[in-house]
């Protein structure tokens, strides 16, 4: 908007507002003044002061997804450079559940795999994944986290969204992945007892491993500080070169070079429902994800070169 | 099933009433009774007011003569109103819900109890599944008195009808209700001038709209299901936006603050909320109605969104 027309803009609001308009209808008619794009973006604002805008039962919130594109569209290209391979291989339609390793409390691993697939994908779609239950106790955190097409990470919501026929990320590691130290980064931690093998059998849904590379270099984690952690109710309290040394600005991720790779999909289906009952197939099927996942890590590292340049 | 004999508690309530008078229209019912200290808010025309308060062991005598084969269990006291104590909610609740089977004891006809329960029984919990089915109600601790009473009440019914193999025993599990006319703490909140929330939280509503929430009573009288059923609209609804939808503004209180600018708005003469309701506006709860629509047979006319747009609808037309 040029300045020309954003002063244009106030004066006719403020006519509209002499004349006994009450706000929003001062806003709409001041807007005639305005180019084009910019009087759309009012009026959606104001649609959604409204309450008019949609979202799901989830609390995914598209218009607000595309809203924040922008910022997370400049971590994808210009802070973390990220190189994508195999986005084709995520199937295009129909329940489908990535599996990625994962580091760090904030999701920005979960973000980076969307814009991934957004941006390579031939049939773009956002991905639901499972976050961190703690995050959910989080002020603001937690209600963008939702509109971005986070839940909090519990068995019955990676069920109930795959039998939806959606697209859902999973990161098995878990909180143990989450608190890994620097010294210990790309080791994949056990996936727990399995469960999105069950979930995946018990859904028919295809598991696609996610590799994801520099993730885990975002915030090194040299030390933890239990009482703190105690004190927030928090997983753990990280410390990390930046963080809290340097406040809210130790919380800015480190501008690492990433890869993700989507590797080939494992299918589920012919082993039907019932199978989800059969530990040794579900270990073995979990166990060979979390190789698959390894072995990609390692390779890609190795393609990277440096971490940060 | 013909010439059905119902016997609705807490019929002096606004819910108890309507479900009344739905009863009465009903073909296959042929005699309803309503136990209350309360009169009923409708003229009803048939139905016979049975002037007794819950909590007296009288009702053991009142309610037998009936012969019902039917009790809906409306009186469950969701938030203490102005005149009552957390105390009498409680007595009322737990004590009640006694009396209350030690008089279903005598009535030999019975088949069918049908409970209003609450859905706050599940709690409202960061760390929760967006929807609760049937089997996670002890998923979390009982955190409020409120869910403490439900949890209580589900316990005696269940016990209840364990002994009992020839009574079919409905746990019903409501979301909070909205709806033209209704006040609720949901309606009361929203008229308000401005609705306070917690800074930074924008938890998932899930609501019920009052004429699917009689329609659900019904449908349980004539399909009766052992066990609990949730009743909800489905879908959710985000906080923020059920607020602007009602043409409210919110008020951003942060978390530790919540508690003493509500208490201070009670002295100012502002509607309060209950701790349950605090925990609602912070964490949101939303429940499976699969079970519902599967095994019950009723599907819900209106989405949350469509109940709170409707109340919206007839609240501005009021203005």
């Amino acid at each position: 908007m040029n300045q020309g027309s954003a002063i244009a803009f106030m004066r006719r609001l403020r006519a509209g507002l002499d004349s006994g308009l009450e706000l929003p209808e001062a806003i709409t008619k001041g807007a005639t003044a305005l180019p084009r794009d910019a009087r759309e973006t009012v009026e959606r604002i104001l649609d959604r002061l409204d309450g008019d805008y949609p979202e799901d039962e989830w609390g995914f919130d598209e218009e607000f997804a595309e809203l924040v594109e922008p910022f997370f569209a400049f971590l994808y290209e210009s802070w973390w450079r990220v190189k994508v391979e195999g986005a084709e291989r995520v199937p295009a339609h129909g329940r489908v559940l990535l599996t990625s390793n994962h580091a760090g409390i904030l999701p920005w691993d979960a973000t980076m795999i969307s814009m991934a697939l957004l941006r390579e994908h031939p049939l773009p779609r956002y991905p639901r994944f499972l976050v961190l239950d703690w995050a959910f106790n989080l002020p603001w955190i937690s209600s963008a986290m939702r509109k971005v097409g986070g839940v909090v990470a519990s068995p019955f919501n990676a069920l109930r969204l795959l039998e939806q026929d959606q697209l859902v990320a999973v990161f098995p590691e878990g909180v143990k992945g989450t608190g890994k130290p620097f010294s210990e980064r790309y080791r994949l931690q056990r996936f727990g007892r399995g469960g999105f093998v069950e979930i995946a059998l018990r859904t028919g849904a295809p598991i696609v491993p996610v590799a994801v590379v520099g993730s885990e270099e975002i915030y090194p984690k040299i030390g933890d500080i239990p009482p703190l952690a105690r004190m927030l109710g928090a997983p753990f309290f990280p410390v990390t070169p930046t963080f809290p040394w340097l406040g809210p600005l130790g919380v800015v991720p480190l501008p690492s070079k990433w890869r993700i790779e989507f590797l080939e999909p494992i299918e589920t289906a012919s082993y039907g429902p019932e199978a989800a009952a059969d530990r040794a197939l579900v270990l073995e099927l979990s166990e060979r994800v979390r190789g698959d996942i390894q072995q990609a890590l390692y390779a890609n590292l190795v393609r990277r070169g440096p971490a940060f340049i | 099933m013909a010439g059905r004999r119902v016997l609705i508690t807490g019929v002096g309530s606004q819910v108890g009433s309507l479900l009344a008078a739905q009863l009465e229209r009903e073909p296959d019912v042929e005699y309803v009774a309503g136990l209350d200290t309360r009169r009923p808010r409708l003229p009803l025309k048939h139905t016979e007011f049975i002037d007794a308060d819950i909590r007296d062991p009288e009702i053991g005598r009142l309610i037998p003569p009936t012969g019902v084969d039917t009790i809906v269990h409306e009186q469950i006291v969701r938030q203490p109103g102005p005149r009552m104590s957390s105390r009498a909610m409680h007595d009322v609740n737990v004590i009640g819900t006694l009396q209350l089977l030690a008089a279903c004891e005598r009535v030999p006809t019975l088949r069918t109890i049908v409970v209003r329960g609450s859905a706050g029984v599940y709690g409202a919990e960061p760390q929760a599944p967006q929807f609760f089915n049937e089997e996670m109600a002890t998923l979390f601790p009982l955190r409020t008195r409120f869910q403490r009473d439900v949890a209580e009440i589900e316990n005696y019914f269940q016990t209840y009808s364990r002994r009992h193999a020839g009574v079919s025993c409905t746990m019903l599990r409501y979301q909070p209700a909205i709806g033209p006319g209704l006040r609720t703490q949901i309606t009361r909140y929203l008229s308000q001038p401005v609705c306070p929330t917690y800074m930074g939280f924008d938890p998932r509503i899930q609501l019920v709209h009052i004429d699917d929430a009689l329609e659900a009573l019904g449908a349980a009288v004539r399909n009766p299901v052992p066990g609990a059923v949730n009743v909800a609209c489905p879908g959710t609804i985000g906080l923020s936006r059920m607020i602007r939808l009602a043409g409210k503004r919110p008020l951003p209180i942060a978390a530790p603050l919540f508690g003493a600018v509500t208490s201070t708005g009670q002295r100012l003469g502002l509607d309060t909320q209950s701790e349950d309701f605090q925990r609602l506006l912070r964490y949101g709860r939303g429940v499976d109605t699969r079970r519902l629509t599967d095994e019950v047979g009723y599907t819900p006319r209106h989405s949350t969104v469509e109940a709170v747009q409707d109340w919206a609808r007839h609240a501005r037309a009021a203005a």
